[in-house]
């Protein structure tokens, strides 16, 4: 194979679900949704906006959106969207195949490190997470992980935020309950980036906040995507359906809904702010037909998030994802087992924002050794994914040639220059004879990895925030503190 | 002195030219041997050892650098003669009898030489009166043997009571080792000592020698 027959001797593996045709069925069904169904929008401004742009009204809030306006929004929305973590240097590039890992919000029940007990998640929880996120190399941002019940309930989510701020220099992913804890936490952003202009070019934050299945819009929702939109910072803007019960129970069906969902929000943020920076996408999770939970880690998830994932390449547009989650109640088997198999797929799809990592209980427990379980998972498929080279200098026929049948390859200077490229390495992965196993205390994987996350929580110290900053911030929590104590968040 | 932290770099990093280099200007300006060995060579293959523990180092790091220092103890060899450096301890090292595995053993050999010892290697297949041999005709201190196959290991059993039949026991340290070995394996048929890997078999044979 010569080098002039356009032969590429990377090998990289990929997947995809969908064909071009599907793709394009899937998104006329989804124009089809939005034209003649239309979606319910509860906040006025946002219904205004859509009426002004050429909307039709249904019936007093369901809005029928053409499709032109839908495919312009698609085409106004960036296709790439750079991310910056605290101080300032660009971490992350959301849009083509760039795949970024990170930790999930508002989990309420925390599976504890060291007692194994089940229990209310508390401020020290979003501390330990930021802090475990910050130190491990396969976590690309953090997130609350936990939602905090030890603070004023209408300060939780500034408060949450303020500790990721202080426990890790990563991007922060975020959720707030309204606009005015919102505005507070995009204050105390700009007080880091230095201004509202700063943190405009180099935000290094996206928040959080979804439509709610099926085909509707809050209040609450989109005035948080308007003052995103507004301050030009990064918007995650995504449903999560439950076929069968807040979505049709096909597949194809969920993906269609969802995906209307999804867009509709995408028309609603560009017409406020044209090509404001907005992370889409969705997840299509079923419900579970005996327990009526909301399945996390089920596989018509994979399958739908897989879809998703082809049809927002297929728009240019960065989307989101989750894996390294879990419906297990605690660190075990299940927990493992659930985490690879998404981590694999998110990886091999190529979803760019994949939160979640270390989710455990169906979005309702959070588990800082299930993270650093999922980092060394991450770490394992981002080596499947890198693929391997098969130019002519790594099949190395000089090399074969020289140790010959019967020799040894241990001691080529190819080995010792290669083998760190070539092969990865795990962490916390026993490769141990099984001797030596013994002698290190016959430690199963999960004590291994619990013991690791003790360690971090012990010896990693995240850069802190510099003291000025602190105080600023410290200033801003402190008048929150009374203009938020009696604010009612609108739904 | 700036020589040895030099010679100890270069040894670590595996570059066996240098270390040459080094020890050639070294005897030239009548370094003693027994210091380039001690302060050198050997301090340099601990803080091998040590990088290697912390998974600092991987294990064809720790052959490169072996190899440096095995050149480097070639080249100062001659003045143990002179009884300026206590002589080396010996080490009898191969693949028993029916097996032709070999790539453990030789990374054995390689780590145990590359910490002080003089080692001969027997290579493989390599049946018992040529081990009872080769430990008598050399005087070695320690014989070690290697099976990859578990139809193998017998054989290990045969070469340590053909060492105590020549008289050999209490003079002769034995240790086995192989991926189907245990430690169990090896109470059961009387050998002195096991490892599970290469840097177990060189702590094992620096303990017997400093005891």
């Amino acid at each position: 194979m010569s080098m002039t027959s356009g032969f590429r001797s990377q090998c990289i593996p990929t997947y995809r679900v969908l064909t071009e045709d599907q793709i394009k069925e899937i998104h006329s069904a989804t124009l089809e949704v939005l034209e003649k169904i239309g979606v319910r929008i509860l906040d006025d401004t946002g219904l205004q906006l859509l009426k002004d742009a050429g909307c039709r009204v249904k019936n007093e809030n369901i809005i029928q959106i053409p499709n032109g306006l839908v495919e312009e929004s698609i085409h106004s929305a960036p296709s790439c969207i750079k991310i910056y973590n605290r101080k300032g240097n660009e971490v992350m590039q959301l849009g083509g195949n760039n795949v970024y890992f990170g930790l999930g919000t508002d989990l309420i029940y925390t599976y504890d490190l060291k007692t194994g007990e089940l229990r209310p998640s508390r401020l020290q929880d979003v501390v330990n997470a930021a802090r475990t996120g910050d130190y491990l190399e396969e976590i690309d941002f953090v997130a609350s992980f936990a939602l905090a019940h030890d603070v004023q309930t209408n300060l939780m989510y500034v408060e949450c935020f303020k500790a990721s701020l202080e426990n890790s220099i990563k991007p922060i992913f975020f959720t707030a309950a309204g606009q005015e804890d919102l505005s507070v936490i995009l204050e105390m952003a700009a007080t880091v980036a230095g201004d509202y202009d700063r943190l405009r070019e180099k935000p290094f934050l996206i928040h959080y906040a979804e439509p709610t299945s099926p085909l509707s819009h809050s209040k609450s929702a989109v005035r948080k995507l308007f003052l995103c939109a507004d301050k030009g910072v990064p918007i995650n803007y995504t449903p999560a359906l439950l076929a069968g019960a807040t979505g049709p129970v096909t597949l194809a069906g969920a993906i269609t809904v969802a995906n209307a969902e999804a867009l509709s929000g995408i028309v609603l943020h560009q017409l406020r702010a044209k090509g404001a920076p907005i992370i889409s996408g969705f997840v299509a999770t079923t419900m579970d037909m005996l327990t009526s939970t909301a399945v996390y880690a089920g596989p018509e998830l994979r399958l739908t998030h897989s879809a998703c994932t082809d049809l927002y390449h297929y728009y240019g547009l960065p989307m989101w994802g989750t894996a390294g989650a879990s419906d297990a109640h605690c660190f075990d088997q299940q927990a493992a087992m659930e985490a690879a198999f998404s981590i694999l797929m998110g990886i091999l799809e190529g979803a760019n924002l994949i939160h979640d990592v270390g989710y455990l209980g169906q979005g309702l427990i959070g588990s800082p050794a299930t993270i650093v379980m999922g980092s060394e998972i991450i770490g394992y498929v981002k080596r499947i994914r890198r693929g391997f080279d098969i130019s002519r200098e790594r099949i190395g026929m000089e090399v074969i040639q020289q140790v010959g049948p019967g020799g040894n390859f241990l001691l080529t200077e190819q080995t010792r220059r290669l083998h760190r490229q070539e092969h990865w390495r795990p962490k916390f992965m026993n490769r141990d004879n099984p001797d030596m196993w013994k002698e290190k205390g016959n430690k199963t994987y999960g004590e291994r990895v619990t013991q690791k996350a003790i360690e971090i929580l012990e010896s990693h110290r995240p850069e802190p925030l510099p003291d000025p900053i602190r105080g600023k911030l410290d200033e801003i929590i402190k008048k929150a503190r009374e203009s938020l104590a009696e604010i009612k968040f609108v739904v | 002195m700036p020589l040895f932290e030099d010679l100890i770099e270069n040894v670590i990093q595996g570059d066996e030219a240098t270390v040459k280099e080094l020890i050639h200007q070294a005897l030239k300006n009548n370094v003693p041997a027994k210091e380039i060995l001690h302060d050198g060579l050997i301090k340099a293959m601990n803080i091998v050892g040590e990088k290697f523990k912390k998974c600092e180092f991987y294990v064809p790091d720790v052959l490169w650098a072996a190899q440096a220092m095995k050149a480097g103890i070639e080249m100062i060899r001659p003045f143990f003669q002179k009884s300026e450096v206590a002589p080396l301890a010996k080490v009898i090292i191969g693949t028993v009898e029916g097996d032709i595995h070999e790539i453990g053993k030789n990374l054995v050999a390689m780590m145990v030489e590359a910490n002080g010892f003089d080692v001969i290697d027997l290579g493989v297949d390599v049946p018992p009166e040529k081990f009872v041999g080769s430990v008598k005709a050399h005087g070695a201190k320690i014989c070690m043997m290697s099976a990859l196959l578990t139809t193998t290991m017998p054989t290990m059993k045969k070469i340590i009571e053909a060492l105590k039949q020549a008289g050999l026991e209490g003079k002769v340290k034995t240790m086995v080792g192989g991926a189907p070995v245990t430690k169990q394996f090896a109470i059961e048929i009387g050998a002195d000592g096991y490892s599970p890997d290469a840097p177990g078999a060189v702590d094992l044979a620096k303990k017997w020698m400093a005891g």
